[in-house]
């Protein structure tokens, strides 16, 4: 658990960044990009949280050392 | 291609930049490499690997050493840096001759030609994108690139920048252009004397811009080599670009 909302914000901060580089990259027109970029940060965030979760939830029931 | 002139001029300074960082590094770069990685292979995940011939040459005869450790030449970064340099201006250099060999009519988007626009974007990220009048794109990679690569340089304390301590990391990290450069030659060959807790996550980081800056040079080709997009219409798009001379639908 240490340091955990450093480590989430800066995955975050690097994905964010990864997901709208990559948007820009597939889509050449600027508002078609920005159209369609809310929903990929949000699939994106949404999916992270998922995994985040799912991985607290093993770290306490099958890794804790406590 | 009839362009004799600029491939002329293009040999001399790609392989005279190469020969100078040689020079300066006393043919040293591979040596960076620990033992265990040392290999005939090693030098293709280095930029260098864009000037084949001299890379390979300067395997021939210099390879890794003497067989045992020595000090580096005082310009040793700055060396290593040119040569680095040399490959990538050469990947530049073949992308415009590829472009020259596939394309028979001329190019459909703004400012400058694709490969320009390319290494306009690898010299500062966005850069290419502004040059094609897409400035608020520009601005924005900009900063995401910058950012990134400043946290990195942040958690690693600036050791990221080390190629020494970071051989194939320094690579990617080298692809953002002259952000990387400035900061690695002001910031980037620190004294360490405590353990950095985040040195990973700063290695990433940097190395993730630059490599997310390959993306935005493919963007920029691509844009000045096919022009703005049609309409949202897949097909209609498809058969416009194919009515103004053949190209490819993006």
């Amino acid at each position: 658990m240490r340091d955990l909302g450093v480590h989430a914000l800066l995955f975050f901060f690097a994905g964010s960044v990864i997901v709208i580089i990559g948007t820009l990259f597939s889509e050449t027109d600027d508002a078609r990009a920005k159209a369609i970029l809310p929903r990929r940060l949000l699939r994106f965030f949404l999916g992270s949280l998922l995994v985040l979760g799912v991985m607290l939830i093993c770290e306490h029931t099958l890794a804790s050392v406590r | 291609m009839g362009r004799l002139k600029t491939g002329l001029i293009a040999f001399v300074v790609i392989e005279a930049l190469y020969a100078l960082g040689l020079y300066l590094s006393g043919g040293m770069f591979l040596e960076y490499l620990p033992p265990e990685m040392r290999g005939p292979y090693a030098g293709l995940l280095t930029p260098e690997v864009g000037n084949l011939g001299a890379l390979l040459v300067q395997m021939s005869q210099f390879g890794y050493g003497v067989g045992h450790p020595r000090p580096y030449p005082a310009l040793m970064d700055l060396g290593t840096t040119l040569t680095a340099a040399s490959g990538l201006l050469n990947m530049i250099v073949l992308s415009s001759a590829h472009l020259g060999a596939r394309r028979s009519q001329p190019c459909l988007g703004p400012g400058p030609s694709p490969s320009v626009a390319a290494g306009a974007s690898l010299i500062l990220p966005g850069l290419g994108q502004f040059l094609q009048g897409r400035r608020g794109r520009g601005i924005l990679i900009a900063l995401l690139l910058v950012s990134l690569f400043a946290v990195g340089c942040i958690l690693g304390d600036g050791a990221n920048l080390d190629r020494e301590r970071h051989f194939y990391y320094w690579a990617g990290q080298f692809m953002l252009g002259l952000p990387a450069f400035v900061t690695e030659f002001s910031f980037g060959h620190p004294r360490l004397s405590l353990e950095i807790p985040y040195a990973d996550g700063g290695v990433v980081l940097g190395c993730v811009a630059g490599m997310l800056n390959v993306l935005v040079m493919l963007d920029a080709f691509h844009y000045a080599e096919h022009g703005p997009e049609a309409g949202p219409d897949p097909s209609a798009a498809g058969s416009e670009v194919n009515e103004r001379g053949g190209g490819q639908a993006a």
